[in-house]
């Protein structure tokens, strides 16, 4: 038995050591993680995006300012402790420069350890929470927060006369915080719109046929839906079964899918959602690159969130770049000082150019770009309807 | 317990705990995953294991350790946080026992399932308490004044944790309430025929049992600073349960195995995914891998990996026939569990 | 009529609930065993039958197919899994539906992916008004469908030949055996039974609710389902299953309304959350400690 403990002992540290060991990290190393798998693997295209933008520099480039970036893509799973675990990796074995996080829960718990590492990230979340230039300067995403989405969209509403509104959100965080911050702000009622009703849902629902019918009977003007692309198909499916028609429904930015049009078809004609980023295959030069980048390499998904991605890799890399302008051209060897350069250089972006992708962008407030447009859905496909709005 | 078992235990306690301090951020973490880890698969191994009765709702448990603990550390209680949410978890855990004391077997499962998705629901709601669905925000722990910080530091933490668990159980063994425990396991109707206070014997389990599940919850509060209904939903019970099957059910170093086993898993095969540059269908290997372990432990070792090591050490060893006979027959396979695995 | 509008949808889904609360009831009648795989089965009848569309057959036979496939994967489940096991506990055998669950799961991730799918239309699009209520064809006819299934099913159970030795060999495996019914081949038909009507239920499902892996969690609604109507009655399943369907459909019209109006109004609680998740499982705790036989069950069949 004492052979069976020892050898198991043995066996579960060599173990520990080899997931253990920080690997041979090369001088360059951006760490990225998103739900590769999992509730909102829907739209993990922005994960995809970020990573094939540094393969696409590494390829044509030969990296940033020569070097080569290591470029490593984790699996979320969108659970927190997989998340809080591949953190620890990104900023404890791979000595990365630039952390890419998902979810809005994993940037609040990290907040401080951010801080403590000071160590840039770039998250996905468009939580109000994870936005702060003075005590997170750290953090940084990549356009407007959920409320400003929202507000856009009510302020169209409002400008074309509608009156009456219902809020429909999932049972998460991501559902709620934003809704909740919007409702207790009193801007509705700046507007002049009346809140008829707040509808909650579970957020892996399959079934929302009830709810529907809840909406149905209020009649309202505009149902403004802050949920993921799963629920939101759900919804307009269900809104279609109790005879709602989805001209009636708004989402927000997490809601230009393909997938959308492509399994509801007719029920989904007339949905509109807030774009930030331009779709993929429109008319602008960073499609260029990525279509160039795809005749070589195999791209994963081919929508919004995968420019989303693409202009993450845009910006992220140019601060990057630019810190290493500022050593001289060569990368920093003290991983702590490159850290907090970088930083320093992404603050400074201002009116960056990023292919069409958004409007210019500037980092100044931590956002990129604090404007969007509305889309609607017409003939399967999304498309822009007005100006870029900004939500400031 | 021997003194000489004591020492052993301790010795070996005190060197995990300086490899803790040894390792990165990276190792130290992945450390206390599995030692909070074993803790609550050995607190549901002591309800499932040495008592029988089967639970879904160890997730709940340690939730309600988190947000106990969380909303304690945050008011200052320190390090008195981890034993008090250890005792709010045990009175959680004797409410969703009372109602096992007329059920049983199947029927008392499926009511832990549905006591897992209650406390679920609770969680979610109760917002001046939990945070609801945005989570509890949660200080690092202090001790005595001291901020503790790293990772390191929480591993050790952890490990005086599981040591103080895993002495317990011993005890509990050797005293005459672990006996009843086994007592009932095997058998209900002989137990009260022995003059053994049923009721008490399953309630003593559901408490004890979730004192440790409290503790080890409140660890996870700490360690993760943010407590959310999301993270204890049922498919952490199901890895808690597949933990005491994989190590062996009634196994104390059984438990552990299991805990290592499960908490590593899913790294090892992000590791040799890509190593070997298969990352597309890395997710579903981990799952499959997780299933198809429960199944085929199951139906070809009931007893665990404990017992497969065992097994593994008497067939490496020449003198088999001075080991006593391991039961591998198909009658004896019909006792999940068998007797008490004497920790040596 | 709102509330009409309510029960005519709760009843739809309700149906689909009993279709599936029937497969689970039918093997726990016959085995001894509650199968936690079965949401596993639902998920994989609509993944096979959106497969086999794939390869260009009809919908009709590609359902056929699936159905077909189901069976045999139950059968299938029931001798490799199973089989080796009719020794061991019930707990034991019962976490090891679960670990089928898992790994049919990670098999449809692994060749499906994580993302919904578009399930191809088997009914025509549009809806009718009856009396007032709206609904759609795609509800009534997979309503009506499964309901004249699981009727259909019941009627085979009570008054065929075959049905009569499975309930022999559910009542009393060894009589059933000394009388010479080849139990062992029983329990196989049963799984097979239960994993095909899993997979037509699973069919059905995703016309209504689209295609995803989140299918198999229907798996855990069905357990309310069956202890509220008796671990052994099949008409049980079907009289709760519908009973389901409906209160979930007015917990979420109507009870969740009137609790939230009622909360903001008086106290800064904003809302019940998923209160159509929790209720059923709240009533099974109380079905289980006033009587625990459920509505249809009898005393006494608590297996151990």
């Amino acid at each position: 038995m004492k052979r069976v403990i020892k050898s198991t002992i043995v066996g579960l540290g060599l173990l520990v050591a080899w997931v253990a060991t920080p690997a041979l990290s090369a001088d360059l190393s951006v760490c990225i993680w998103g739900t590769i798998t999992g509730p909102d693997a829907l739209v993990n295209g922005m994960s995809y995006g970020t990573r094939d933008y540094f393969e696409f520099l590494n390829q044509t480039k030969g990296g940033i300012g020569g070097n080569k970036v290591q470029i490593l893509l984790l699996d979320g799973r969108y659970k927190l402790d997989e998340e809080l675990k591949n953190y620890r990796r990104c900023v404890d074995q791979e000595n990365s420069v630039y952390v890419n996080g998902w979810s809005t829960g994993s940037v609040k718990a990290l907040r401080e350890q951010i801080q403590q590492d000071a160590v840039p990230f770039m998250t996905e979340s468009f939580a109000s929470e994870a936005l702060d230039p003075v005590k997170l300067p750290y953090i940084f995403m990549a356009g407007p927060t959920y409320e400003q989405q929202m507000i856009i969209a009510l302020r169209d509403l409002a400008t074309k006369g509608g009156k009456t509104l219902i809020i429909m959100h999932p049972d998460n965080e991501y559902g709620r915080g934003p809704v909740n911050v919007v409702r207790t702000s009193g801007i509705i009622e700046k507007l002049g719109l009346n809140l008829v009703d707040t509808i909650e849902f579970p957020y892996d629902t399959q079934d929302l046929t009830a709810q529907m019918l809840r909406v149905k009977s209020k009649n309202p003007d505009l149902v403004y839906v802050q949920a993921s692309t799963p629920q939101l198909i759900v919804v307009l499916r269900d809104a279609a079964k109790v005879g709602m028609s989805a001209k009636t429904f708004v989402g927000n930015i997490y809601n230009i899918s393909p997938a959308i049009p492509q399994q509801l078809g007719e029920s989904a004609e007339g949905f509109r959602a807030i774009q930030v980023y331009s779709d993929f295959g429109s008319d602008i030069p960073a499609m260029k690159d990525i279509l160039a980048f795809k005749a070589k390499n195999k791209v994963e998904k081919e929508d919004v969130y995968y420019m989303k991605g693409w202009f993450k890799g845009i910006v992220m890399s140019k601060a990057i770049e630019a810190a290493i302008a500022k050593n001289g051209g060569t990368v920093p060897s003290d991983i702590k000082a490159f850290r907090t350069s970088v930083r320093d250089q992404m603050v400074a972006l201002k009116d960056v150019d990023v292919g069409g992708i958004t409007p210019a962008a500037s980092y100044a407030d931590h956002q990129g770009s604090t404007r969007a447009r509305v889309a609607e859905i017409k003939g399967g496909k999304y498309v822009a309807i007005g100006d870029w709005i900004n939500a400031r | 317990m021997s003194g000489t078992r004591l020492w052993i235990t301790f010795l070996v306690a005190a060197a995990a705990c300086v490899l803790a301090l040894m390792l990165g951020r990276f190792g130290a973490y992945l450390m206390h995953a599995v030692v909070i880890a074993s803790i609550s698969a050995l607190a549901l191994n002591l309800l499932t294991g040495f008592c029988g009765q089967i639970s879904f709702a160890q997730a709940a448990l340690l939730g309600v350790g988190a947000y106990t603990a969380g909303n304690l550390g945050n008011a200052g209680w320190g390090i008195l946080s981890i034993p008090v949410a250890g005792m709010a978890s045990a009175a959680s855990s004797a409410l969703i026992g009372l109602p096992a004391l007329r059920l049983r077997g199947l029927y008392f499962a499926i009511a832990t399932l549905a006591a897992q998705f209650i406390f679920d629901y609770a969680f979610k709601i109760l917002d001046p308490l939990t945070h609801g669905v945005s989570g509890l925000l949660i200080k690092p722990l202090t001790i005595l004044g001291y901020v503790v910080q790293s990772d390191q530091a929480y591993a050790v933490i952890a490990i005086i944790c599981l040591f103080v668990t895993w002495l317990t159980m011993v005890f509990i063994g050797e005293t005459t309430l672990g006996r009843a425990f086994l007592v009932v396991r095997e058998n209900e109707i002989v137990a009260k025929g022995m003059g053994i206070d049923v009721a008490r014997t399953k309630l003593w389990a559901f408490v004890i049992s979730g004192f440790f599940a409290g503790v080890a919850g409140a660890l996870l509060a700490f360690t993760t600073r943010l407590a959310s209904p999301e993270a204890f939903g049922l498919s952490l019970s199901i890895d808690y349960v597949a933990m005491i099957i994989v190590g062996g059910l009634g196994s104390l170093p059984g438990s552990l195995l299991g805990a290592a086993f499960v908490t590593l898993l899913p790294e090892l095969i992000q590791r040799v995914g890509e190593a070997l540059n298969i990352a597309d269908i890395l997710s579903a290997a981990r799952e499959m891998a997780f299933g198809l372990l429960i199944i085929v432990f199951l139906i070809f070792e009931p007893r665990g990996l404990s017992a497969l090591l065992h097994r593994l050490a008497s067939r490496s060893q020449t003198n088999i026939a001075l080991k006593t006979p391991q039961p591998t027959s198909e009658r004896r396979r019909s006792e999940l569990g068998l007797k008490l695995e004497k920790v040596e | 009529m709102y509330a009409l509008q309510l029960a005519t949808a709760g009843l739809a889904i309700g149906s689909v609930y009993a279709l599936i609360a029937i497969g689970v009831v039918l093997i726990y009648k016959c085995s001894g065993v509650v199968n936690f795989a079965q949401g596993a089965f639902v998920m994989l009848g609509a993944y096979f039958t959106y497969a086999i569309t794939r390869l260009g057959l009809t919908p009709v036979i590609a359902v056929f197919l699936s159905t077909v496939l189901m069976a045999v994967a139950g059968a299938a489940t029931e001798r490799l899994v199973l089989r080796p096991m009719l020794k061991a506990p019930v707990v034991a055998i019962m976490m090891v539906t679960l670990g089928v669950l898992i790994f049919l799961r990670a098999v449809a991730l692994a060749v499906w992916g994580p993302d919904q799918i578009a399930f191809p239309k088997l009914f025509p699009d549009g809806a009718i008004e009856i009396f007032g209520i709206f609904i759609t064809y795609n509800y009534l006819t997979a309503g009506s469908l499964s309901i004249c299934l699981a009727l259909a099913f019941l009627a085979f159970y009570r008054f065929t030949a075959i049905g009569l030795m499975q309930r022999c060999t559910a009542d009393n495996s060894r009589a059933a055996l000394a009388i010479g019914i080849h139990t062992s081949n029983q329990i196989s038909l049963a799984w097979s039974m239960s994993a095909g009507l899993a997979g037509l239920g699973g069919t059905l499902l995703a016309t209504l609710n689209g295609l995803s892996l989140g299918l198999s969690d229907i798996g855990l609604i069905a357990f309310p389902v069956i202890v509220l109507g008796g671990l052994t009655s099949l008409a049980g399943a079907v009289v709760a299953g519908l009973l389901l369907g409906v209160l979930q459909a007015f917990t979420d019209g109507l009870v969740t309304p009137m609790l939230e109006g009622f909360l903001r109004a008086y106290t800064t609680i904003y809302s019940v959350g998923a209160l159509q998740q929790v209720l059923p499982y709240a009533l099974l705790i109380l079905v289980l400690l006033v009587r625990p036989q459920g509505i249809f069950g009898w005393r006494g069949s608590e297996r151990l």
